[in-house]
């Protein structure tokens, strides 16, 4: 506890100016279009998307996304999608296990249709109070570590794919 | 000391091809980062961001004894590190109490800083890290040369050869994606086995008592949610206030380091899993020092993005490992001095003042204003870099002196215009050494023209 005493102390000894709180910032204005940014968005990160309608089977939904071939899936709910980054966010809560995040290598999202914010200012907000661990996950698993050539599928998903649906 | 800034930096430009291919990698990224920051909001998020910095580095105890507080309820336990050796140790009983002789490490500048893992190797204990780029340099033997993209200085073909060795690829097998997939299962399997596992942390948010994680890869969520122990080594100055002051972070964080809207992982974690354990080490080392220095006080507001990296002209064409310290570039040069002022005292002259770092600095960190400022400092300690004391009293005696600067301006512009061109571009003059020409000069300086003109005394 000496060194956390002593810390504190230095800290609080360097005497550094107050500085203003700063101010919360407003919500986007504009409702634009967030599905479609949304849906872009994912698109450029290397994902994708698909809106399930009341009227449609949610697997034949999520195996027209993937297309042909073999498929293991993994699928976990998403509590609300972020439209200027393509992330949706997941709470550790929903899961039996946190690892599952990573450990897929075909993911699939399913958010509540409309449940979408436009920045991350509304996204911070919407964290469930006592969160004990979640994630913003922003299309697949990558790295330009060689060459800066972009390659998915580092190493988590190798897939990621956000369906909508009530 | 070993060689200097300057040395390895001449070093690295012996091969003139490799110093333009690398100063084009990092010219691309920076044009990434042009196109994500793109936004109509942009110039007041980073003022945003500028003043959730000041805010924490102005309220620091307070929000770190909050975060503790916060953390501790929720089962994580706190340690305070005054400095790297104290932090090494921290870490390393924490892994002998549990025998632990596997670590899967992703990304922490903290713990280069630090030079944790020799420290761990010399203690029996193997750490892996598990960022692609930093287990490439790893594997070499080398440190990072960057801090986002630490083998931002290998090209494909070299890690080709490296994996060969390493994970049996074939010899003459280049492709990023087949690389990139080796290495896939490789790291897989270390951070799925792992005795424990070590983060960094981007941020630290009081009000949540949460770390927050960013990773494009997924080996820092890989590690810390299998292995029975997550270490987190954070500097004190990663605290931010509120969750509000982590969403304008987070927005510009990823834009200014890749040109990404967000990486693939940002994990806000406040509570271990149930049945492992999860200890956060608030590190020191220096930074209380400096933030009672009020002219190098806000080089703690640095996110660690890279964006200065990116931009600067005189690390694109030097490459980190000139910088012989843990974080190069611009930021770098700011940071090293307070560390160690003679081993570092050329850094700060490493840089034409151009003032691009601070144009895209996220935080607006004013870097150039900064490296001058060292230089007053290393001059007031009589540490000038070998020959800058005797060139800085022959200049300083002309630019003090009018009669004697526009002598020698007169002079200059002679020389220019009328010797013969062989004879000034010769081998004793280092400008055109690397490469470059010479300016054409003008007949008259503006003064002489105002005088003309009749518009000046």
């Amino acid at each position: 506890m000496i060194a956390r005493a002593e810390i504190l102390a230095a800290i609080r000894a360097a005497e550094v100016p107050p500085a203003p709180t700063p101010a919360p910032v407003p919500d986007a204005a504009d409702a634009a279009d967030l599905l479609q940014q949304f849906r872009s968005t994912l698109e450029s990160v290397g994902g994708a998307s698909a809106v399930c309608e009341p009227m449609q089977v949610f697997e034949e939904v999520v195996y027209t996304l993937l297309g042909p071939g073999r498929h293991a899936v993994v699928v976990l709910p998403g509590r609300f999608a972020v439209a200027e980054n393509g992330a949706v966010y997941v709470d550790a809560d929903d899961l039996t296990n946190r690892a599952d995040v990573v450990l897929a290598t075909e993911l699939v999202l399913v958010v509540p249709t409309g449940a979408i914010v436009a920045t991350m200012h509304e996204a911070v907000r919407r964290l469930p109070a006592g969160s004990r661990c979640g994630w913003f996950l922003s299309g697949p698993s990558k790295t330009a570590d060689i060459e800066q050539a972009l390659v998915i599928g580092a190493q988590g998903a190798k897939t990621l794919l956000v369906v909508f649906r009530d | 000391m070993s060689a200097g800034h300057p040395e390895a930096a001449a070093a690295f430009l012996n091969d003139s091809e490799r110093a333009a291919w690398h100063d084009q990698a990092l010219w691309f990224v920076r044009q990434r980062r042009d196109r994500a920051t793109d936004l109509p909001e942009w110039e007041a998020l980073r003022d945003r961001a500028a003043e959730l910095k000041a805010y924490a580095m102005a309220n620091l105890a307070g929000l770190l004894e909050a975060f503790e507080t916060r953390a501790t309820a929720s089962g994580v336990t706190v340690h305070w590190a005054r400095d790297a050796k104290e932090h090494n140790r921290i870490v390393f009983d924490l892994l002998r109490q549990r025998s632990a002789t596997r670590v899967a490490k992703s990304k922490s500048m903290l713990t280069e800083e630090c030079q944790l893992n020799p420290y761990l190797a010399a203690r029996g204990i193997e750490v892996v890290d598990t960022d692609l780029g930093e287990r490439i340099v790893q594997l070499a033997g080398e440190a990072p040369s960057h801090i986002v993209l630490p083998a931002i200085h290998w090209k494909k073909e070299e890690v080709g050869t490296l994996f060969h060795t390493h994970f049996g690829t074939p010899a003459d097998e280049s492709s990023p994606d087949a690389l990139a997939a080796a290495a896939r299962e490789h790291l897989r399997e270390v951070l799925l086995h792992a005795d424990a596992a070590i983060t960094g942390a981007n941020a630290m948010v009081a009000g949540t008592g949460g770390v927050v994680i960013c990773t494009n890869e997924g080996n820092a969520d890989l590690g810390m949610h299998s292995a029975p122990i997550h270490i987190v080594s954070v500097g004190i100055e990663k605290i931010v206030a509120t969750l509000d002051d982590l969403g304008v972070l987070l927005r510009v964080l990823a834009r200014s380091a890749t040109g990404q809207p967000i990486t693939a992982y940002t994990t806000h974690i406040t509570a271990p899993r149930p049945g492992a354990e999860m200890h956060v080490v608030l590190v020191d080392n220096g930074r209380s020092a400096r933030l009672a220095d009020p002219e190098f006080r806000s080089a703690l507001h640095c996110i660690r993005c890279g964006a200065c990296l990116n931009t600067c002209p005189v690390y694109r064409r030097s490459g980190g490992h000139s910088y012989q310290y843990s974080i190069a570039g611009p930021i770098g040069a700011i940071l090293a001095p307070a560390v160690d002022l003679d081993a570092h005292r050329a850094l700060p002259f490493a840089s034409t003042l151009c003032g691009s770092c601070k144009d895209v600095c996220p935080v607006r960190i004013d870097i150039p204003v900064q490296l001058l400022a060292w230089r007053g400092r290393i001059a007031s300690a009589n540490a000038l870099p070998k020959g800058y004391a005797a060139i800085f009293a022959r200049l300083g005696g002309i630019v003090a002196d009018r009669t004697r600067f526009e002598s020698a301006g007169r002079w200059a512009r002679r020389a220019l215009r009328f010797l013969p061109p062989a004879l000034l571009a010769g081998r004793w003059n280092p400008w055109t050494r690397a490469g470059r020409e010479l300016p054409l000069a003008p007949a008259q300086s503006f003064r002489e023209w105002a005088r003309r003109e009749g518009r000046v005394e």
